[in-house]
């Protein structure tokens, strides 16, 4: 029987340490903004969080809350049901994928909770507002200026390109790779030699490009759908010493050590297109909606984006 | 040599033993009989360092000594023979005979031919003809005894305690035991046989201390008490060793197997009629419990037929049997029987459950109506149903199993040597029992190791040597020898 | 009837009291709602924990009458995501038009019936030619998972929304009343079948003593079949109700699922050795993995440590069952 004694002490020791592992709500605040982030471990969104923290912070009276759903779909369901139940101010949410985040935000609305979905959107339109960058634009920026790089290279537009595309069904996605494609299907000799899927993952995309390496002989351009990717392709390649005869271009174009910006000042990457974080238009429209009951948000809010290359990479780099 | 004063030893609230005093003398073949729950495997397990006692002290040689475990009082020298055999199933017999051993488990590194040289002379005394590499898994019951006997004769023990030593023997192999005896007596290593069985005591045993209740009733020397006088002071009572009145009649030809060869059994033929005992006899692997796996289906046939009721019978697997009216009882309780977990009620129905259900629904005042029945038939003694079946002791156990086959109203009943390990009271029960079942209509195979129990009970006995039926004797006519010359494979004088 | 009472809360005691501390904890701990309401006490927050826990605890049912005939099933998982998807692809890529509710229904039966047929394997490779559960349904697990993957060609298929069809269905499925009653329902079903007849009687008795099972002509090899088409069976309707809440089939989900509803089990008082077990348990181990979830959600514990917490959950649950003994519970 002393087993059992043991037991209840365990279990009472573990309910003391869960109240302390706990943080206390004893601050008192007005407002709770939760936002359900999709995958905190991407270098995008975690300057995403970053920038998110620190706007809030600037009023005193929110409590900001970030759930990370680690790119699982169902476990954000399961989040932002909790979140509904905690009765925030206002829902901010970057969904991981289209279907199956739909449902879950419409009955975030139907609890009268505002919602404003952040850069990646779901299938039907059950948001306040919708921050969006235009990912098809964007990809046309990349299309052009991989279209006048080989133009420059080859005395006329050919060339093969491998792109490494992120997560599928995501619009992001999508539309860049669509955005790409504007520009180069009017170039029978610009040829997509292979795809392939890395899920906006650098080691999923070093892996990848390393087993492409080894079946494509000539590679001019690798287009990766974000900086991360890219860079993992670079590796891939300069492991291989193969890394001179192409060029990587990317999207995202992050601030700091890491970014994408640097990487173009250091010679890394050829080019990087700047993916708006949208938190600061999310933040200020979020406070809008907060404190001004008359305010009445525009159901779609698109942020424009900029091309860095070795040009103009030094007076981008933050 | 060897004295015990005071012994006392409570299990829950159980008295198992109650101030117990004893002595050993250099030398001596010393019997401890009682009856089940008497207290002698506990007394035994006590004096070997296996369990330690609540109070009371033990010399050895005059010294009182304390054992920390039973490795202590293995190093004094006493070697014990449980009855519950602790060997292990996975390992080969070679393996099994080395544990324990201080002399083979010299050092760290233990090679196989060493042990195996080491096992040949320790099988060879007991008369195993075996290879020491086999896995014990593949041997029976009485080969896993002999084993275990093989291994005490390993330890060059002072002082052995044998539980129940001979209960899956067969005459052949208890005789060479009583020869080793014989020879340890030699050699001055004083035996303590703990056992039920009378005639056995009386021919190897110099003195004999009865037990009761967890208490030491008496001790006197063979030559100067008797078998009924021990049997008395057991019981408490007085009870009659004579041969049985047997049932007379009959009927019809129920079974009848033409030439049955599978792997252990040769051309083997005997008929069964309604209301007959047929009792098989033979030593130890002779075949007589595959006799009952071909019957239920376990083993396959070879050769020949069975046919059942006139109709040819060919058993798919056990489940095809019991559809067909067969049941058996096996040998082994714990692991082929019951179903430990399970409370006795639920044992008793277990094979007959459809009956008390509609269309798998079970309806539970038909099945307590019937699993009460059944164990009323069977005099079984228990408390409660739905306790589990763990807290019955063997012999109400065995009544449980046999309740349990009773209810699917079977044609045949095949049982396994049903009195092992039982107490004498029980026993008797089932021998009435097994008599009533004959005289219902039901044909009865039994196998048993104890000559005496088949020829007071059975109609006929069918004797087996290596898978060969060699005769098949009347009980009331056959003699003891008889069936021992047919089971070591002479054949009868007479014609 | 309050000694029958008493004597159900000793033998099934242990979960049951896992369950309260759960709940006590998680009211104290509760955070407030901004209108001061206690969060974890909401009837929202209740439901939606058991809408979340309702896959799991459709295959921790089958999983318990598996487990206590001694075996095991780890293919639930990949069974789940393989339902899914073919319901998925039924209903939205192989019907160009998009389906009426007569081919939902279609795309429903093709999807248990693939569920059955893939228990029905487990079952007869491991009655029949005698490989170990373990092994087996280890490499359903990866087999199912490669075919559901080769199927979709690695790609998410989504339904539709609204009023169509599939959009109706995933309207149904998904939706609390349905899945909880569907649940509760089977659980109800599930312990009947487990108590009171022949078959849940066979199934402990070859679960804890197979050898003496079967010399008292037990069918089995009969039972223990059955046990795993229930198990692909309802591994297949979990995940029709994962497609409805998810909104698609997706060939990765369902990963870990078995070891979930294994824990379910375990916590429950299922022992892994099989013969002993209960439906109850079962659905308290799952309710305390769920409940113990949502408190940690609500708190936003890192979802790491939230893992960790499950394990020490799990080890404390099954040590505190190692003291209980009993006769199998009959009711």
């Amino acid at each position: 029987m002393i087993s059992r004694v043991f037991a209840r002490i365990f279990l009472v020791l573990f309910g003391v340490g869960l109240i302390a592992g706990c943080t206390s709500q004893s601050k008192p605040y007005r407002y709770l903004v939760v936002f359900s982030q999709c995958n905190n471990s991407e270098p995008y969104r975690a300057a995403q969080n970053a920038a998110m923290q620190k706007l809030w912070e600037e009023q005193p009276d929110v409590r900001l809350v970030v759930m990370d759903a680690q790119q699982d779909s169902v476990r954000q369901i399961a989040q932002i049901e909790t979140a509904i139940r905690m009765k925030p101010q206002l829902l901010i949410v970057a969904p991981n994928e289209r279907a199956p985040l739909t449902e879950v935000m419409k009955q975030a609305m139907e609890a009268h909770i505002p919602v404003l979905c952040l850069e990646r959107d779901i299938v039907e339109p059950y948001y306040t507002s919708w921050i969006r960058v235009d990912n098809r634009a964007i990809g046309r920026i990349i299309g052009q200026y991989v279209l006048d790089y080989l133009t420059k290279k080859y005395g006329e537009p050919r060339g093969n390109i491998v792109e490494i595309a992120g997560l599928k069904g995501v619009e992001g996605e999508t539309n860049r790779k669509l955005g790409a494609h504007d520009i180069w299907d009017a170039y029978p000799k610009i040829k997509t030699v292979t795809e392939a899927v890395a899920n906006w993952s650098q080691s999923l995309a070093k892996d990848r490009m390393t087993e492409i390496l080894s079946a494509v002989p000539q590679i001019d351009v690798v287009y990766g759908r974000n900086d991360p990717m890219a860079m993992g392709a670079y590796l891939a390649a300069r492991e291989q010493g193969r890394d001179k005869e192409m060029i990587f271009v990317g999207i995202d174009g992050l601030a700091g050590e890491a970014g994408g910006v640097r990487k173009v000042q250091e010679g890394l990457l050829a080019a990087t297109c700047i993916y708006p974080l949208c938190v600061d238009k999310a933040v200020e429209i979020g406070t809008k909606i907060l404190r001004d009951p008359t305010f009445d948000p525009d159901k779609v809010y698109t942020i424009s984006s900029e091309l860095v290359t070795s040009a103009n990479a030094a007076t981008v780099y933050k | 040599m060897l004295e015990c004063r005071n012994i006392q030893k409570h299990y829950g609230g159980v008295a198992a033993l109650k101030g117990v005093n004893w002595k050993l003398l250099p030398g001596e073949v010393h019997a401890l009989c009682g009856e089940n729950g008497a207290g002698k495997s506990t007394l035994a397990r006590i004096l070997c360092g296996i369990t330690a006692p609540d109070d009371g002290e033990i010399l050895l040689e005059g010294h009182a000594v304390n054992w920390p475990g039973p490795q202590a009082a293995r190093q004094a020298g006493l070697g014990i023979i449980l009855q519950e055999l602790d060997l292990f199933a996975h390992l080969s017999i070679a393996e099994n005979l080395a544990i324990g051993n201080a002399r083979l488990e010299d050092g760290a590194w233990v090679s196989p031919s060493a042990l195996n040289d080491a096992a040949h002379p320790l099988l060879r005394s007991v008369g195993l003809e075996l290879d020491p590499t086999l896995l014990l898994e593949r041997l029976s019951v009485s080969q896993w005894q002999l084993v275990a006997i093989a291994r005490v004769l390993g330890l060059d023990a002072k002082i052995i305690f044998m539980d129940e030593p001979t209960s899956a023997l067969t005459d052949d192999a208890v005789e060479r035991l009583f020869g080793l005896i014989r020879q340890l007596k030699e050699r001055g290593v004083a035996i303590v046989y703990v056992s039920h069985k009378m005639n056995e005591i009386f021919r190897i045993c110099d003195r004999v201390s009865v037990m009761r209740d967890g208490e030491m009733i008496a001790t006197a020397t063979c030559a100067a008490t008797s078998i009924d006088q021990v049997i008395q002071q057991m019981v408490g009572r007085v009870i009659a060793t004579t041969r049985r009145e047997k049932l007379s009649g009959t009927g019809q030809t129920l079974l009848e197997a033409h030439e049955i060869s599978t792997r252990k059994l040769r051309q083997v033929s005997f008929t069964l009629s309604r209301g007959e005992i047929l009792g098989v006899a033979g030593l130890v692997g002779s075949g007589r419990s595959e006799v009952g796996r071909v019957l239920f289906g376990i083993s396959p046939i070879t050769d020949g037929t069975i046919t059942l009721e006139g109709n040819l019978y060919e058993p798919y697997d056990p489940h095809d049997a019991v559809a067909q009216g067969i049941a058996l009882v096996p040998e082994d309780r714990q692991k082929e029987g019951l179903i430990p977990g399970m409370s006795i009620r639920q044992n008793t129905t277990l094979a007959s459950l459809p009956k008390y259900s509609r269309s798998s629904w079970i309806s539970r005042a038909e099945e307590v109506a019937a699993s009460t029945e059944a164990l009323a038939d069977c005099r079984t003694k228990f408390a409660d149903q739905e306790l589990p079946i763990r807290s019955l002791s063997g012999g109400n156990q065995q009544k449980v199993l046999i309740g349990k086959w009773l209810l699917t109203h079977p044609k045949i009943c095949f049982f396994d040597d049903p009195t092992r390990g039982i107490d004498i009271g029980a026993k008797d029960d089932i021998y009435r029992l097994l008599a009533e079942l004959a005289g219902k209509g039901l044909g009865i195979i039994w196998v048993s190791s104890e000559l005496p129990e088949l020829l007071a009970n059975a109609h006929r006995i069918l004797v087996l040597h290596e898978g060969r039926c060699l005769g098949i004797l009347d009980a009331a006519t056959a003699t003891q020898e008889d069936i021992m010359r047919l089971a070591t494979g002479h054949h009868a004088a007479r014609s | 009837m309050i000694d029958k009472f008493w004597n159900q809360l000793k033998h099934h005691g242990q979960p049951f009291i896992g369950l309260v501390l759960i709940l006590i904890l998680g009211t104290l701990l509760s955070p407030r709602a901004t209108d001061g309401t206690i969060v974890f006490l909401s009837p929202g927050n209740l439901t939606d924990v058991l809408l979340q826990q309702t896959e799991i605890g459709i295959i921790a049912l089958a999983m318990t009458f598996v487990i206590i005939g001694a075996g095991i099933d780890l293919s639930v998982g990949s069974v789940l995501a393989f339902s899914a998807c073919v319901s998925a692809l039924m209903m939205m890529v192989w019907n160009p038009h998009g389906p009426t509710m007569l081919q939902i229904g279609v795309a429903i039966s093709a999807s248990l019936l693939g569920g059955a047929l893939i228990g029905a394997l487990n079952g007869l490779v491991i009655t029949r030619i005698r490989l170990q559960p373990f092994v087996m349904t280890l490499a359903m697990m990866i087999g199912v998972r490669g075919f559901t993957k080769w199927l979709t060609g690695n790609v998410n298929v989504d339904l539709g929304f609204g009023a169509i069809p599939s959009g109706q269905f995933a309207e149904l499925f998904s939706s609390k009343a349905f899945a909880i009653s569907l649940w509760f329902i089977l659980a109800i079903v599930a312990h009947l079948l487990l108590t009171r007849t022949v078959y849940g009687r066979y199934l402990r008795a070859i679960g804890e003593n197979e050898r003496a099972a079967a010399y008292t002509g037990l069918p089995v090899r009969g039972v223990r079949l059955a046990a795993y088409i229930g198990c692909g069976t309802l591994a297949a309707l979990a995940g029709l109700i994962h497609a409805a809440r998810s909104h698609q089939g997706n060939p990765n989900d369902g990963v870990g699922y078995e070891l979930d509803a294994i824990a379910a089990v375990v916590i429950g008082g299922t022992a892994l050795a099989g013969g002993r077990g209960s439906i109850v348990g079962t659905v308290t181990g799952t309710l305390v993995l769920g409940l113990l979830t949502n408190v940690l959600r609500l708190h936003m514990v890192d979802s790491n440590l939230e893992l960790m917490i499950k394990a020490v959950i799990i080890i404390a649950a099954v040590w505190l069952q190692r003291r209980s003994t009993g006769v199998h519970g009959d009711l």
